[in-house]
C-alpha cells in the first residue's frame, strides 16, 4: 500500500510549505478539496515527498493563498478548477477565463455550485428548463 | 504579418476536443494559449451517488484508452481507505493488465504520432501490431476496452495455464516486429527531421511546469510512480525506466518505444512467477468506511491520482481524480512558442493528450 500522511495547517502556513517543498525539488501532486459533513471546505494540498504522499489539509477556509506563483500551472490549474466547482478564492490566482465548465453554466448557476448541489436537484432543474 | 491562427475545439486534426489559439509572425508561433473543458461530464460528481463497485464501473468510462487504469486506482483508494490487503495473485493480474494496457497505449501513440508526421506505412505497420496487443487483451478480460478486470479486493477473472502460455507466446511473438518498429523510429530520416528539436520541454521547466510520466521522462526528469512508491507489487519486478534528455518530439518517442520493452519484461515475470491463491476476496459490496486516500498508478501517460473520501456508508463521499493530461496539457503552449505552425498538431499529440481523462 501507498503511504499517506494527513497534516492539518493554517492557511498562513500553505505558502511557506509550498516554498520549502519546490526549494527541495518535491512535485505536487495535486491540490483537492471537498465539503466535509460539517459543511466546511476541506482543501488539501498532496507533495510526492517519496515514497510518502504528504496531505496539507486546511479546514473551513473560503480564501487561500495560491501557490501559482510558486508551482506555475501545476498549482493554478487545480486552484482555478476548485475556484469552479466550489467556489474557492484564491488570492492573486487569475480566473478571468473558464477551465472546465461552460461559460454559460458559470454565469446562471455561479461558481461553486455544481458540487454542492444535490444532482437531484441539478436534474429536476435541468429538466425544467429544457 | 500578426496573425491568430485558432485549432479546434473540433478539427479534422484533432482526435478529441481542444481548442488552441496560436499568436504568430508568418510561420513563427510566437505564442500560444490552450482552452479545454469542451468533454466535462460530471464524472466526479456522479461518483457521490455511486457504490463501490458501481463507481468502479463508472471511472472505466473516464478514458478508453487507459480505462484500467482508472479502475485500478480508485480500488487501491478503498481498499486503503477499508484496509485491505489485496491476494498477491490478484495484484499479479492487475499487474499483468495495466502493462498490456500501456503496451496498446504507446503503440497508438506511435502509431498516432507517424500519422501525424505523414509517415503512414509506418502508422498502419505499429496498428497492425498493436492488435495483437488488443487481441491478448480481449483473450484476458472478454473487452477489447475497458477490461473490468478490477474489483474491490482483488482481480475479476483469473488466468489458467492454457491463457498464460497464449499470453507468453503472443508476447514472444510480438518482440520481433517490436525490434524492427524502434529500429525505424530510432533511425528513420523522416521521423527524426521532424521531431528532432522540436517542442523542446527543458527539464527545469518540465519541473515547474508539473510534466509527469513518459513526457517528464523525455525531458530528463527520472520520476515513475511503480518505482518511486510500489504498489501491486511492481517491488517484485525488475524493469529499467528509460530517461532521455534532449525533450524534444524525437526524445518522446524513444521513451515510449523503449517503455514498451520494459511493460513486456514485467508481464513475462508476473506470468512465470504468478502465485497460488485467490484473486480477489469475494463478492461482497464493501462500504467505504470513513476517512480519506490519496493513491497514484503509473497510467500510460503518467502518474494518475485519485482521492476518495468515505463516510461509512456504501456510496461515495468525494471522488476525485487527477490525470496525467492535467499535468501535462499546460506544457503545451511553452512547447508551442518558437516552432512554426506547421509542427502545431504534432507538438500537441507529442504529450500524448487525453482530453476524455482529463475533462472528466
Amino acid at each position: 500500500m501507498q503511504a499517506y500522511k494527513r497534516i492539518d495547517i493554517t492557511k498562513d502556513q500553505v505558502i511557506p510549505i509550498a516554498e520549502k517543498m519546490r526549494k527541495a525539488g518535491v512535485i505536487l501532486t495535486m491540490i483537492h478539496g471537498f465539503l466535509n459533513e460539517e459543511g466546511k471546505l476541506d482543501i488539501s494540498w498532496e507533495y510526492q515527498v517519496e515514497p510518502v504522499i504528504e496531505s496539507y489539509h486546511v479546514v473551513g477556509e473560503t480564501t487561500l493563498p495560491s501557490i501559482g506563483e510558486i508551482y506555475d500551472c501545476a498549482a493554478a490549474w487545480p486552484e482555478r478548477e476548485l475556484n469552479e466547482l466550489y467556489g474557492v478564492e484564491f488570492e492573486g490566482l487569475d480566473t478571468s477565463k473558464r477551465l472546465f465548465l461552460p461559460e454559460e453554466m458559470l454565469e446562471t448557476q455561479g461558481k461553486g455550485q455544481i458540487m454542492v448541489t444535490p444532482l437531484e436537484e441539478l436534474r429536476a432543474k435541468n429538466i425544467k428548463e429544457g | 504579418m500578426s496573425y491568430i491562427v485558432p485549432i479546434g475545439p473540433y478539427h479534422p486534426a484533432l482526435e478529441e476536443p481542444i481548442h488552441a489559439k496560436l499568436y504568430t509572425e508568418g510561420e513563427l508561433i510566437k505564442d500560444a494559449e490552450v482552452f479545454v473543458g469542451y468533454n466535462h461530464r460530471g464524472i466526479e460528481k456522479l461518483a457521490t451517488e455511486r457504490n463501490a463497485i458501481q463507481t468502479l464501473v463508472l471511472v472505466e468510462r473516464v478514458c478508453g484508452i487507459c480505462s484500467h487504469s482508472h479502475a485500478l486506482t480508485y480500488a487501491m483508494c478503498v481498499e486503503q481507505i477499508n484496509g485491505v490487503e489485496v491476494p498477491k495473485r490478484g495484484e499479479y493480474i492487475r499487474v499483468i493488465t495495466a502493462e498490456l494496457e500501456r503496451l496498446h497505449s504507446h503503440l497508438l501513440w506511435l502509431g498516432v504520432a507517424c500519422h501525424v508526421i505523414g509517415h503512414d506505412s509506418m502508422f498502419m505497420h505499429i496498428w497492425d501490431e498493436r492488435e495483437l496487443v488488443m487481441d491478448l487483451l480481449e483473450e484476458l478480460s472478454g473487452n477489447r476496452v475497458n477490461y473490468a478486470m478490477v474489483t474491490i479486493g482483488g482481480a475479476r477473472r483469473d488466468i489458467n495455464d492454457e491463457l498464460k502460455a497464449k499470453l507468453l507466446k503472443s508476447l514472444d511473438k510480438l518482440k520481433g516486429p517490436m525490434d524492427r518498429i524502434v529500429e525505424i523510429a530510432l533511425n528513420d530520416k523522416t521521423i527524426a527531421l521532424r521531431t528532432k528539436g522540436v517542442g523542446v520541454l527543458e527539464k527545469d521547466v518540465a519541473v515547474r511546469l508539473g510534466a509527469i510520466g513518459p513526457h517528464a521522462r523525455a525531458s530528463g526528469v527520472d520520476v515513475d510512480v511503480r518505482r518511486d512508491s510500489p504498489y501491486c507489487s511492481y517491488g517484485d519486478f525488475k524493469f529499467d525506466i528509460p530517461v532521455v534528455q534532449s525533450g524534444d518530439v524525437f526524445a518522446r518517442v524513444v521513451v515510449r518505444a523503449l517503455e514498451c520493452y520494459e511493460s513486456i519484461k514485467i508481464i513475462e515475470q508476473a506470468l512465470n512467477n504468478l502465485p497460488d491463491g485467490p484473486i480477489n476476496l469475494g463478492n461482497k459490496l464493501p462500504k467505504i468506511q470513513k476517512g480519506s486516500a490519496v493513491c497514484r498508478h503509473e497510467a500510460p501517460r503518467g502518474q494518475l491520482t485519485q482521492m476518495v473520501v468515505g463516510n461509512g456508508g456504501f456510496n461515495n463521499y468525494r471522488v476525485s481524480i487527477h490525470v496525467p493530461s492535467y499535468k501535462n496539457t499546460p506544457t503545451v503552449p511553452y512547447m508551442l512558442r518558437g516552432n512554426s505552425v506547421a509542427d502545431a498538431g504534432l507538438i500537441i499529440a507529442s504529450i500524448d493528450p487525453c482530453f476524455s481523462c482529463l475533462d472528466r
